[in-house]
């Protein structure tokens, strides 16, 4: 997948979150998703869900636990995507 | 093993994305059976499926989108399951040893359960993690089940081996670590399926998920049947025609016995959704009920909620739950308002409230021991919320405008069973009087394995189980008012109040026993876990990295967000003995924030 497709990923990620997350934080690729962004089980979902119609992928419960950071979940997204296509 | 479930070691995307419908060859098992049904009539689950596999029905396991992914029919079970148990002989494993299996919602975790009772082996089921982040913690947690059961085998799929691998490393007792693809091609020992005797233990049962101590309940083969045979015969009334439909984690007492034992001992056939699928698309779970027809469905309040939250209006149209005649809700507290919503949200979809089942019961009791009466639906009384507090008595409202609180009734205990109330010295007490829920009878459990400490806190002398919650009995009936406040439930999960202090107490900044840790109910019926601290830190700056730190490592072990506040020495109340009160402590914190409590609890001892 060209370089052009993962900042698309991280351009769409970074703007789902900036909505469920109600922070004033910019969203940065650096940005921990759990003690900056205070992602809660349901928005997780609701995050999860939304990746998966948006990027027409699944992603399996096992990948989650290596992901704190948006850039984690934007590299998830993309490996995932990389792989099925 | 058959190919269609060795598909499912593929990934996951490959299971949905590039399967064009054609390809599925298979079908699910059919509702009405081609033998007699035999309503749990059976002195071992090994019994029982030898039994069940003689007709057609089956488990079937369908995917986030809801296709059909794979059949598993209680024939092709035994089969697989025996074949299983012969490569499990190769290990020359002592009878009775244990074997862990981290349960995903799949047919090769229910093949290696059997097979370890075909090869006279305990199983035990470990979770799937579910956290953001959270890969440390459920090494550490894997790491203390497998030390405390001391598994001499463990399995995973594919999807989880690494996390178990990595657990499987410091543990002492552990010979070997695989998938269920690698055990099948270790050479078959010739060796004879087992005996098992009512007497033997059937399984361990891990009550939570703590990450220090986790404990393993004991049930034997008779108390498993025993429990079974209540659920089945006296709590749902099982005739021909039913089927079941479950989304409950396989490692959890209620989706394991409720929804995978149960069914198959009265040769029922089920529907299953994963956890996580039907977390993300509830809406699929219903779905699932409609199109196959299902009468039995569990859930956990929580699921309930995310049921009439996230499934929206126009989604409706193609529902039809007129079938479902049993809705049982368990495994936490359950109020009025969660079900009366639900009821409202999909009564026009054919959703009669009469099928709300609510029950009790715990691990420690195998699964159930009282259901409510079925078909009756979601009965409840209102009580003086003053008297309550005061007197600990239940003395129901007569006139408007009292405030009161509204408990559900759980029903009478299944046959064999016997409920009572004590109070803090161990009196029984009348009924509508408040006190500890003891319960007697022939599901509960042995022990906690290899941990007689706690085995000797919670049965006490006449086999009476402390079960930790408080509730009081009116006209036979057992109306829960609180869980024991060592245990927090968030979203159905429970989670040890000791877990959260110890992460605590990790923490330089912090002194042992001197953080308390209980969870707060919002006016919405949620549950905020909070987390008070003695702290001398006076900067600013340090008090708010340790708030943050620590909500970061709740959140990495629960998934869940908490409320930390900081307060000075000497403020937390502790007991005679020395130790902190987790009653005093949530009741301070309720006074100095000033939020009203929506429902009282009534002290319980810590167990």
């Amino acid at each position: 997948m060209p370089e052009s497709n993962y900042n698309e990923i991280m351009q769409l990620l970074c703007n789902r979150l900036e909505n469920i997350s109600n922070t004033d934080v910019a969203i940065t690729p650096d940005l921990s998703l759990i003690d900056q962004l205070s992602i809660d089980s349901i928005k997780l979902l609701n995050l999860i869900m939304e990746i998966e119609d948006t990027f027409d992928i699944s992603v399996p419960i096992n990948a989650l636990a290596d992901v704190q950071t948006v850039r984690d979940l934007a590299d998830l997204i993309h490996r995932i995507k990389s792989e099925s296509s | 093993m058959s190919s269609t479930i060795t598909k499912l070691n593929a990934p996951l995307t490959q299971a949905f994305d590039s399967q064009p419908s054609s390809d599925l060859q298979i079908s699910i098992t059919p509702t009405i059976n081609v033998q007699t049904q035999r309503l749990a009539d059976f002195d071992t689950l090994i019994e029982a499926l030898e039994y069940a596999a003689k007709g057609t029905t089956g488990y079937n396991f369908h995917d986030a989108r809801g296709k059909l992914r794979s059949v598993l029919p209680y024939r092709l079970l035994r089969q697989n399951a025996r074949l299983l148990a012969k490569r499990l002989s190769g290990f020359s494993l002592a009878r009775g040893s244990r074997v862990a299996i981290i349960a995903d919602t799949s047919p090769e975790f229910i093949e290696l359960f059997f097979a370890c009772r075909y090869a006279g082996l305990v199983p035990f089921a470990m979770p799937v993690p579910v956290n953001l982040g959270s890969h440390a913690m459920y090494v550490q947690q894997l790491r203390a089940m497998l030390n405390s059961g001391q598994a001499s085998i463990a399995l995973a799929n594919l999807d989880y081996v690494n996390f178990l691998e990595e657990a499987a490393r410091e543990t002492e007792n552990i010979k070997w670590v695989g998938t269920p693809d690698q055990l099948s091609k270790l050479p078959a020992v010739d060796a004879k399926p087992q005996i098992n005797h009512p007497d033997e233990t059937a399984y361990l049962q891990f009550t939570s998920g703590s990450t220090r101590a986790p404990r393993g309940v004991v049930i034997t083969e008779r108390a498993l049947m025993s429990n079974i045979q209540g659920i089945v015969c006296n709590g749902l009334e099982i005739q021909p025609g039913d089927r079941a439909a479950s989304w409950l984690p396989f490692y959890h007492d209620m989706g394991l016995v409720g929804l995978v034992l149960a069914p198959m001992v009265a040769q029922l056939s089920v529907d299953y959704l994963a956890t996580r699928d039907f977390a993300i698309r509830p809406l699929q779970w219903l779905r699932l009920i409609s199109r196959n027809r299902c009468t039995i469905a569990f859930s956990q309040p929580f699921g309930l909620k995310l049921c009439t939250m996230r499934v929206r209006e126009s989604d409706l149209k193609d529902l039809d739950l007129s079938c479902w005649r049993a809705a049982g809700i368990g495994a936490e507290m359950i109020r009025p308002d969660t079900l009366k919503s639900f009821a409202e949200k999909f009564a026009s979809v054919g959703f009669n409230d009469r099928a709300f089942l609510p029950c009790y019961g715990l691990a420690e009791t195998t699964l159930a021991v009282t259901f409510s009466k079925i078909n009756h639906g979601l009965k409840s009384i209102r009580v003086d919320a003053k008297t309550l507090v005061d007197k600990k008595m239940a003395v129901r409202v007569q006139a408007d405008g009292r405030k009161f609180n509204e408990f559900v009734n759980c029903g009478q205990p299944l046959p064999g069973h016997t409920v009572k109330i004590v109070n803090e010295t161990g009196k029984e007490l009348p009924g509508m009087m408040v006190g500890s829920v003891l319960v007697h009878g022939s599901s509960v459990m042995s022990g906690y394995f290899n941990n007689p400490e706690e085995t000797s806190k919670a049965l006490k002398p006449g086999n009476w189980l402390d079960t930790g919650d408080i509730g009081f009995l009116f006209e036979g009936d057992l109306y829960i008012t609180g869980r024991r406040t060592d245990v927090i439930i968030v979203n159905g999960r429970n989670i040890r109040a000791q877990d959260i202090e110890e992460i605590a107490e990790q923490q330089p900044e912090v002194r042992s026993r001197e953080a308390s840790a209980f969870g707060i109910n919002d006016a919405d019926g949620t549950t905020k876990i909070v987390l008070v601290i003695e702290s001398r830190l006076s900067a600013t700056t340090e008090r708010q990295t340790l708030i943050s730190r620590l909500q970061k490592m709740v959140y990495m072990a629960f998934g869940v967000n908490c409320l930390v506040e900081l307060v000075p020495p000497h403020t937390l109340p502790r007991t005679s003995s020395g130790k902190l009160s987790r009653f005093a402590a949530r009741q301070g914190f309720i006074q100095r924030t000033n939020i009203t409590d929506p429902l009282p609890a009534v002290e319980s001892r810590d167990r």
